[in-house]
């Protein structure tokens, strides 16, 4: 997929779909594509919405250029306001979704929240990805790293830690 | 195959292989499939265990000319909600306790793993490992203390750029069969590796024999009590 780049994307709400902005290279021309979500309701699975759209025949070349975390993010804001909740409200909800904290316990979060976060941090895992057909790829590597010329991390100190059990 | 279709590790394989299970223990999140993954790169399809809802992967190995099966147990997102199902613990020779450097809290619940794991498996070697070193690099200069507190080889490792990952798990293979035959030896060469680089340059302000006292909980020290030891963890006392 060299041939187009994608250089905004957004959403509508009736119909319901995905909205793309792209520059088409062979012609250098800026494109515009409008990509409706089918039988979207309140109730719409997201994951599975955004499955659909991405094995698309027609539209998946074009939605696979955006990141899926970006993706799930539009549909999740489409259907957040088909459940009757204002843009705005929507945004803070997807930013706060979009955020690692780290001191958030993942373990007890729903689904969806989990599945959000998990993508934002497979977007950083893919990035440092070294892929068996990357040319410094090594199966087995090893580093060592020097323990003694170390700093205490801080996460050993704090009161109330739970080390002794 | 034993009841419930799982596997019988105490069973050998066919060509009399030795078989072992190392399970993954961690918060949600902090990396396990990948680094399961990571190790056994492509071609490996996990098997389902439908009962529990649970994946493992089959890999084939040697240690010390010695044929290994190994299952690598992962959860399959069974941690939510801090609910394992307790076959996920049942007859496992190793564990690998993983964190995410990107996420303290993380870190804070490993004791609450490793109880959990100590409730099943007194005595099973486990490691310990901290993942997403790629994120940023500089969190390899600072120290966590509680797999030297927990006497645990501790790992740097990265499932995205493949740091340590291999190394890791040939270790905890290693261990489980150690463990599996009777043997601490291997265990004990590895924290002997871990603390000779330190005494290096620490003046010698600990022996070995010092810290052995304050062990408990890693069940990489001795072999006492394992009697039975397959058999006696399926019920939460």
């Amino acid at each position: 997929m060299d041939e187009i780049e994608i250089q905004k994307c957004g959403v509508k709400f009736d119909p319901p779909g995905i909205v793309v902005v792209y520059n088409e290279k062979c012609s250098n021309k800026q494109r515009r594509r409008t990509m409706p979500l089918r039988d979207f309701t309140k109730n719409t699975n997201v994951e599975k919405a955004t499955q659909d759209l991405l094995s698309h025949p027609r539209h998946g070349k074009y939605v696979s250029l955006i990141t899926k975390a970006q993706l799930v993010r539009l549909v999740t804001i489409v259907r957040d306001k088909l459940n009757g909740m204002s843009l705005e409200a929507s945004l803070a909800r997807n930013d706060a979704l979009d955020k690692i904290d780290p001191e958030e316990n993942l373990n007890t979060v729903d689904e969806e929240t989990l599945k959000r976060k998990k993508a934002v941090m497979d977007k950083t895992f893919e990035k440092h990805q070294v892929k068996p057909d990357d040319p410094d790829f090594k199966y087995d590597v090893e580093v060592e790293f020097d323990e003694n010329n170390v700093i205490e991390s801080g996460w050993d100190s704090e009161e109330g830690s739970d080390m002794e059990f | 195959m034993a009841k419930n279709g799982e596997p019988d590790y105490d069973q050998v394989g066919d060509e009399g292989e030795c078989k072992v299970k190392i399970i993954c223990l961690g918060d949600s999140a902090v990396g396990k499939s990948k680094l399961v993954e990571r190790f056994l790169m492509d071609g490996y399809k996990p098997q389902q265990l439908s009962t529990y809802a649970l994946t493992l992967f089959n890999y084939k190995t040697e240690v010390n000319k010695q044929k290994v099966l190994v299952d690598f147990w992962d959860t399959a997102g069974q941690e939510r909600f801090n609910n394992m199902h307790p076959s996920y613990y049942h007859q496992a020779h190793a564990c690998i306790l993983v964190f995410d450097t990107t996420r303290k809290v993380t870190y804070k619940n490993l004791p609450l793993w490793l109880k959990e794991l100590r409730e099943y498996r007194p005595e099973i070697p486990c490691l310990c490992c901290a993942n997403k070193i790629d994120v940023d690099y500089n969190v390899t200069k600072k120290s966590f203390g509680f797999a030297k507190k927990q006497r645990m080889p501790f790992y740097f490792v990265s499932a995205s750029d493949g740091t340590n990952v291999v190394k890791m798990f040939n270790d905890a293979i290693r261990a489980a069969v150690a463990y599996k035959n009777d043997s601490t030896d291997f265990m004990d060469e590895i924290m002997r590796e871990l603390e000779n680089f330190e005494l290096e340059t620490d003046s010698g302000s600990q022996t070995l024999d010092d810290k052995k006292d304050n062990v408990s909980e890693s069940g990489l020290e001795s072999s006492k009590n394992k009697d039975n030891d397959d058999d006696d963890s399926d019920v939460k006392s």
